[in-house]
């Protein structure tokens, strides 16, 4: 009943203690967060902590009906997604207590992570032209930029960019991966 | 933020991956990255697709990391993977040279530093030939750093763990238009196998 709600509709009904509402609003805004937290945090048990902190200040917020405007609950949850990742890195966890008390309420299901085939990933780098293939190692080994890379091999930044635009769209094609 | 449309999956914004791998790469200006943010606390179709290139960005880097490609490198790259805890095992032939060289199992980075001058070379090819000068490899048209004086090679660590003993010729090509080549340079490895048990083939 509550799949074909929109986010809005959802923050009146948890203001309103509806729990079904609150359910549902984890289970959305869950991966969502997650997200959020790997490309910021880098690391899959960092995320879901953030998973945890963010939906618990969320739902708090909600049940006071601090939220205004409810069509602004994404906005609101990437604020919080924000303001929670600047805390993880400047202390250390200060809400320990209250994770322990509701944190398994808020583990939604994070989606499976697509898996690859390695050794065909492997076969597909090997087909790049050899600029590409550097450009492909020296970026994602460490996550470099495209100044240091650019920098280590001798070419611009916006070769680096094409060549590496380029060879990722050459990779899902090998791979079989449509985006 | 670069978006197409809706591919059928029910968001009319859809991101670009190349976008996407940006953002995850933290390449995008803060303005891009925000509006990439705002989209995706509200985009499942998005999330999925960033889920793609999650997974794809992972599996290059340890693919990377693994030390098996094939690949040109630059010494600062050398540098970085020797501080961030891989044993590295270096060679540097000077031109001419013909050299020992070994792997060990606990290696992780096998390289080739081969000293040359780059200054009249644009398009450089690198050749691995056998002791008859048959070429089994050739990479061209490598990057070069004009003024590094040298070409690192990463080979693969997984054919130098399996390799038997036997002899490689490194040569460097300076390739003109017209597609006659130039020798700039030219190194031999006399690699002995140290690591127990057989190799993964026998040399012919």
């Amino acid at each position: 009943m509550y799949v074909g709600l929109s986010d809005a509709d959802l923050a009146p009904r948890i203001a309103d203690g509806d729990s079904e509402a609150e359910a549902e609003m984890c289970r959305r805004m869950g991966p969502r967060i997650r997200l959020y937290g790997l490309r910021h945090l880098r690391s899959s048990s960092a995320a879901d902590d953030l998973v945890q902190q963010v939906l618990l200040k969320v739902i708090e917020a909600l049940r006071a009906a601090r939220l205004r405007e409810s069509d602004k609950l994404a906005h609101f949850v990437l604020g919080t997604c924000r303001m929670v990742v600047v805390e993880l890195r400047r202390a250390s966890h200060r809400q320990e207590a209250l994770l322990a008390k509701f944190g398994s309420d808020l583990i939604p299901e994070p989606p499976p992570m697509p898996t690859l085939d390695d050794r065909q990933l492997a076969r597909c780098v090997q087909t790049l032209k050899e600029r590409e293939r550097s450009v492909v190692v020296m970026t994602f080994y460490d996550e470099h930029t495209a100044a240091e890379t650019a920098r280590s091999l001798g070419i611009s930044e916006a070769n680096v960019r094409v060549i590496r635009h380029r060879a990722v769209a050459q990779l899902r094609d090998c791979l079989g991966v449509t985006l | 933020m670069t978006t197409k449309n809706d591919g059928g999956t029910g968001c009319s914004n859809l991101v670009e991956a190349a976008t996407l791998m940006d953002y995850w790469l933290a390449l995008l200006p803060s303005t891009a990255e925000d509006a990439i943010e705002e989209h995706l606390m509200t985009c499942d179709a998005c999330g999925d697709r960033l889920r793609h290139v999650i997974s794809l960005s992972e599996g290059l880097r340890t693919l990377a990391r693994s030390g098996s490609l094939m690949v040109v490198i630059s010494d600062r790259f050398v540098k970085h993977a020797a501080e961030t805890g891989l044993r590295v095992r270096e060679y540097a032939p000077a031109r001419g040279e013909s050299i020992p060289c070994t792997v060990a199992a606990d290696d992780d980075m096998l390289v080739a530093r081969l000293a040359v001058d780059l200054t009249t070379a644009s398009h450089v090819d690198l050749s691995w030939c056998d002791p008859r000068g048959v070429e089994h490899q050739r990479m061209a048209d490598i990057p070069i750093d004009v003024e590094s004086g040298s070409v690192i090679c990463q080979q693969s660590i997984t054919w130098g763990k399996a390799s038997p003993s036997m002899t490689l010729t490194a040569r460097l090509l300076a390739v003109n238009e017209a597609g006659e080549e130039h020798l700039l340079g030219e190194y031999t490895f006399n690699h002995t196998r140290t690591i127990p048990g057989p190799p993964g083939w026998e040399v012919s």
